[in-house]
């Protein structure tokens, strides 16, 4: 075969080009540290780099929605917290206070005491976090949620829940309404209410007080309850009987039952079981009544304020509207109410509780999830130093000897003999 | 006998002249583009017949003849129009390459800092602070999308400049090949012998030309080489050439298209880009159409279906004054659609001037994920009036939609995120006239944010304009949820509060009246969707339990409508809900990725190709110095030798005399 000058000179002078190129692009890898320099190089890991670098900004996202959401949860555990310590304090002054041997000036002083815990709650529940948007008022932040009125308070707010996206799949509450925490209070003993009737146009006259009552079948409650049961007591001849009234009947569906204080009373109607029974202690008198209706709801607030005005009502005759026996079913109910604002309290406590504890175990999860997100992505970009060192080697060699063997053949020429 | 023997001396010394001339000329040529090794080809003189025997004459160089072999010649020049497309095409491509290559300047950043932006929002919808950074983060988003769409249109222009440029140069070419044709033939007639150095210089001038564009050249006839480009569209016809021109294209302007001009007076020809092969010319209409236009698109796709979606989302919304819908001062939109429309060019060879314009049509809703999502496509369209009505193919393709009028082809196209539209005015359309549509290819040059947002961040809807309230007086444990916006919300049904009222019974059934009224059959856990609001409701509620939906009035710390736009991020919002704008993205820079490596490995192989076929070449044709030096040493020596039979001749002269 035979050869042209020419070619000797090309391929020496491409072959060194190539090495060249390829240390080029060698000493590229080793200064930026990638191992892919252009989309080029690997097209797959290059896209896949592009969503996993999403997926990892969106979870560092939900990391900081997570600390967004400590944050302001940690706030509204501690106003929540602060509600319950209140109530602990008001319920304190109310065992108190329900001693009928307390003198109605006592009375007064503990009412002083509860009209400061009153302003106090209503501080809390006007609440501001650190933007100034109040905690307590859904989603009018801007709207003060509680103000003052006769029969307690009045909430302005909403049931709005503030949420943030913690999660790619979960939303989280990160603030709790007014109403939730301060006005739906299910009263009397969450299903039912009870309490004095009055006789005719005044206050029970005899001895008689209410408890709370118990479901005996909630189903029946459920499925069959009128909107009051009025317990009509009837006195003759020393015989204490009673009838049970439903919704605005005159007629009663049950008569002539008789009385023993403290005796369970069903609330039937014939075949038709109400699921509920009451018990009343003491003697009461004729006419004198009581009544049963479905729970609703009942502002702290409200409470309170009827709280206050029983112990500013004092203790007196059955003449004057205040007899002790009114006083004590009136306490019995208060006291009770406050037992329930307390338990919804502490409802909410272990809801906000166990949304921080959520948040932490998904921080964990979503560092976690950012290492192996961190680890990924270096798989698909990063260098292989030790590799690329060695390679860098190995080309400096191979263009060495490219240009070294240039040399020699260039030199030789039958001219330069001749 | 002496007159014998000077004659074959003289004989001998002009063949050897002209050996010595011809490695000469070898030497100095040595490394001239195109050059082919010449040699003289010497033949004996035919010997005279005599008694003794033939007695020879001496020598004679009959021509000069070029090592030359035109099927390794052809093999080099189609190796070079190759190799010359694919290195066209790849250093336009890896252009783009190189521009999604950094992972700091390339869409992904400023589009995850802007999800970024409105997650903050969501979390503070109040705060006027978080409110302005996310409009600072859709700025720079909005930047980003024009600075590549401007990098792109950069490489636009490039495309277009260097076609006008590689036009003339190989107009030029032409004319030189023409002239030495015409050269070559009155040289060859008047000598009988050929004019081998015009020879190589118009072998190289069509090696020139294959770098081009890719050429072909039959058999050279009488007058000359004739070369063709394209399926045989004539360039040069022995002394003749045709002008090739770079105009706009009638169809899109902006594109500088290949013609060619039959006579010189004539109009020019559009090529269609189908015949444009080989060369730097091939290459670039090649990377034109399949890469720049689609990646034009696919950006402009994204930053469309990027408004659209997030503009359908705002329009759910509420703003942080409580206004909604179509409420004066509402901003419906959070993108600026006013410049973002799709592109029409009417053929500018049209008869009918009635305008067509055609507008993107509004998000799907829907997919798992319940969200808005666009159906557009990256392809441009074709619409054509034909005779039974007009015609919309999709370009990438080829699919195509006829209706009766443009009405009804609009209707039939929402499937592509497209209506089409007709106006009143003007002359009706003939058949043949036709519109270039680009749907996506001016989208991410026209991105913007609404002015009136930028300037007011309070009118961003972070807020939903509704909310759910269960009545305080209830008596079951029915709840319930914040609700969620969905398409077909409207707001003129809130103008009175709806409230539910739970009936029990067998079903148990929500009846609801107000702005909306109806009843639905209830279990619990179930979602409910009255007028585009949709909320869940659990638990067993007595009955006569209410619940009311109702106008959110001063909500500024409701942040719903923030988090289901920051859920965009995530959810399938491309490409008929398939993508999301991310994977999107990854998906046309693997594109890219894709074809620059296989452009990478094409070239490598097209370039040991090309160094084989001229390997191959030179080994017949290259100048190898040793040889000639080799040559020189023979021919001298030949030279001096037959110097000698000069002076043995002049001797045996003087002898004679000396007898005499």
């Amino acid at each position: 075969m035979r050869i042209s000058t020419a070619q000797i000179f090309d391929s020496g002078s491409r072959g060194i080009g190539r090495n060249q190129v390829d240390l080029y692009k060698l000493q590229n890898q080793l200064s930026s540290g990638r191992k892919n320099l252009t989309p080029a190089d690997d097209p797959v890991a290059a896209a896949q780099a592009l969503v996993l670098t999403q997926s990892k900004e969106v979870s560092a996202q939900f990391i900081k929605n997570q600390g967004d959401a400590r944050g302001k949860l940690s706030v509204v555990e501690t106003q929540v917290g602060a509600v319950g310590d209140l109530l602990q304090n008001v319920r304190e002054k109310l065992v108190q206070a329900g001693n009928t041997t307390l003198s109605n000036s006592d009375r007064s002083y503990i009412a002083k005491e509860l009209e400061a815990r009153f302003s106090e709650l209503l501080g809390i529940a006007n609440a501001q976090d650190g933007t100034g948007s109040y905690l307590f008022s859904g989603y009018q932040g801007a709207l003060k949620p509680f103000s003052v009125d006769q029969s307690g308070a009045q909430y302005a707010g909403d049931d709005g829940k503030r949420l943030l996206q913690v999660d790619g799949s979960r939303q989280m509450a990160t603030n709790v309404s007014g109403n939730e925490l301060f006005q739906n209070i299910r009263n009397g003993n969450g299903t039912f209410v009870t309490s004095t009737n009055g006789n005719g146009t005044g206050i029970n006259k005899g001895t008689g007080v209410i408890d709370q009552g118990s479901v005996t079948n909630p189903a029946d409650w459920n499925a069959n309850h009128p909107s009051k049961i009025e317990i009509r007591f009837s006195v003759v001849a020393g015989v204490t009987t009673y009838s049970l009234y439903k919704d605005s009947d005159v007629v009663p569906f049950s008569s002539g039952n008789n009385f023993v204080s403290g005796d369970p009373i069903a609330l039937e109607d014939g075949s038709t079981n109400y699921g509920a029974s009451v018990a009343i202690e003491g003697q009461p008198l004729h006419d004198d009544s009581f009544v049963v209706k479905p729970s609703t709801n009942e502002s702290i607030f409200t409470t309170l304020r009827s709280a206050i005005n029983t112990l500013n009502k004092g203790v007196g005759s059955v003449a004057s509207g205040n007899s002790t026996t009114q006083y004590v079913n009136d306490f019995a109910g208060q006291l009770q109410q406050i037992d329930q604002a307390l338990e919804n309290v502490n409802k909410i406590r272990s809801t906000v509780g166990s949304n921080l504890l959520e948040l932490e175990s998904l921080g964990n999860s979503g560092e976690d999830l950012q290492l192996q997100y961190a680890s990924s992505l270096s798989a698909l970009q990063d260098l292989d130093y030790a590799k690329a060192i060695s390679e860098m080697a190995q080309k400096q060699l191979q263009l060495e000897a490219a240009q070294l063997s240039f040399k020699q053949i260039s030199q030789l020429s039958l001219f330069s003999i001749l | 006998m002496s007159s014998g023997l000077l004659s074959i001396g003289v004989s001998g010394l002009a063949a050897a002249q002209l050996g010595l001339l011809t490695t000469e000329h070898n030497v100095t040529n040595a490394s001239t583009p195109g050059y082919t090794r010449q040699r003289t080809v010497q033949t004996s003189l035919v010997g005279i017949q005599t008694g003794g025997g033939t007695v020879g004459q001496g020598t004679d160089v009959v021509t000069i003849e070029r090592m030359y072999d035109k099927y390794l010649s052809a093999q080099v020049n189609s190796s070079q129009t190759k190799l010359s497309e694919t290195d066209a095409y790849y250093a336009q491509i890896s252009q783009i390459d190189n521009l999604m290559a950094d992972p700091a300047a390339g869409l992904s950043p400023a589009l995850q800092e802007f999800f970024k932006g409105v997650q903050d929002v969501a979390a503070n919808p109040s705060l006027l602070s978080s409110r302005q950074a996310m409009i600072s983060s859709a700025e720079t988003l909005v930047s980003r999308f024009q600075s590549l769409d401007m990098r792109l249109d950069e490489l636009n222009n490039e495309v277009n400049g260097r076609i006008e440029d590689n036009v003339g140069l190989i107009n030029s070419y032409a004319k030189q090949i023409a002239e030495l044709n015409q050269r070559i033939v009155i040289a060859e007639s008047s000598y009988g012998q050929p004019a081998n150095d015009m020879l190589d210089q118009r072998g190289q001038l069509i090696n020139e030309l294959n770098k081009l564009i890719k050429v072909t050249t039959p058999s050279s006839t009488n007058s000359g080489l004739n070369v063709f480009i394209g399926s045989g569209q004539p360039l040069v016809i022995g002394t003749q050439t045709m002008e090739m021109t770079a105009t706009p294209s009638t169809a899109d302007a902006s594109r500088m298209v290949i013609g060619i001009k039959t006579s010189a007076a004539g109009a020019s020809v559009e090529l269609p880009d189908s015949l444009v092969i080989g060369g730097e010319l091939g290459g670039l209409v090649k990377f034109r159409n399949e890469v720049l236009g689609s990646t034009t698109n696919e950006l402009g796709r994204l930053a469309a279906s990027m408004a659209l979606t997030f503009n359908a989302q705002q329009a759910l919304g509420q703003d942080l004054l409580g206004r909604a819908g179509t409420e004066t001062g509402f901003e419906t939109e959070f993108f600026s659609m006013a410049a973002l429309k799709p592109t029409v060019i009417a053929n500018t060879s049209n008869t009918g001037t009635k305008t067509i314009s055609v507008s993107f049509a509004d998000p799907s809703f829907g997919g798992t994920d319940g969200n808005f999502y666009t159906n557009l496509t990256t392809s441009d369209y074709l619409l054509t009036k034909t005779g039974a009505g007009y015609t919309l193919t999709r370009l990438d393709d080829n699919e195509q939609w006829s209706g009766a009028d443009i009405p009804a082809l609009s209707g039939l196209v929402s499937s592509e995120g497209l209506s089409i539209s007709l106006s009143s005015t003007g002359a009706a359309h003939v058949a043949g006239d036709s519109f270039l549509i680009q749907p996506t290819r001016n989208a991410a040059e026209n991105l913007a944010v609404n002015a009136v947002i930028a300037a007011d961040p309070r009118t961003i809807a972070a807020a939903l304009p509704f909310r759910t309230t269960s009545t305080a007086s209830n008596t079951g444990s029915g709840a319930i949820s914040a609700g969620t916006g969905a398409q077909g919300f409207n707001l003129s049904s809130l103008a009175t509060p709806i409230t539910f009222t739970f009936v029990s019974g067998s079903p148990n059934t929500l009846t609801y009246a107000g702005g909306a009224s109806g009843s639905v059959n209830y279990t619990s856990g179930m979602t409910i969707s009255v007028s585009g609001m949709s909320f869940v409701m659990t638990g067993v509620p007595n009955n006569g339990d209410s619940f009311k939906l109702e106008r959110n009035t001063a909500a500024t710390t409701d942040g719903r409508n923030a988090l289901a736009l920051g859920k965009l991020q995530t959810q399938n919002t491309v490409a008929g809900g398939s993508a999301t704008f991310q994977t999107a993205f990854a998906q046309t820079v693997a594109d890219i990725g894709i074809k620059t490596r296989e452009l990478r490995v094409v070239g490598a192989a097209q370039e040991s190709a090309l160094n084989q076929a001229q390997i191959s070449r030179d080994t017949l044709s290259g100048v190898n110095l040793d040889e000639e030096a080799a040559n020189m040493i023979r021919y001298q020596q030949a030279y001096q030798a037959s110097a000698k039979i000069l002076d043995i001749g002049s001797q045996l002269f003087d002898t004679l005399l000396q007898l005499g």
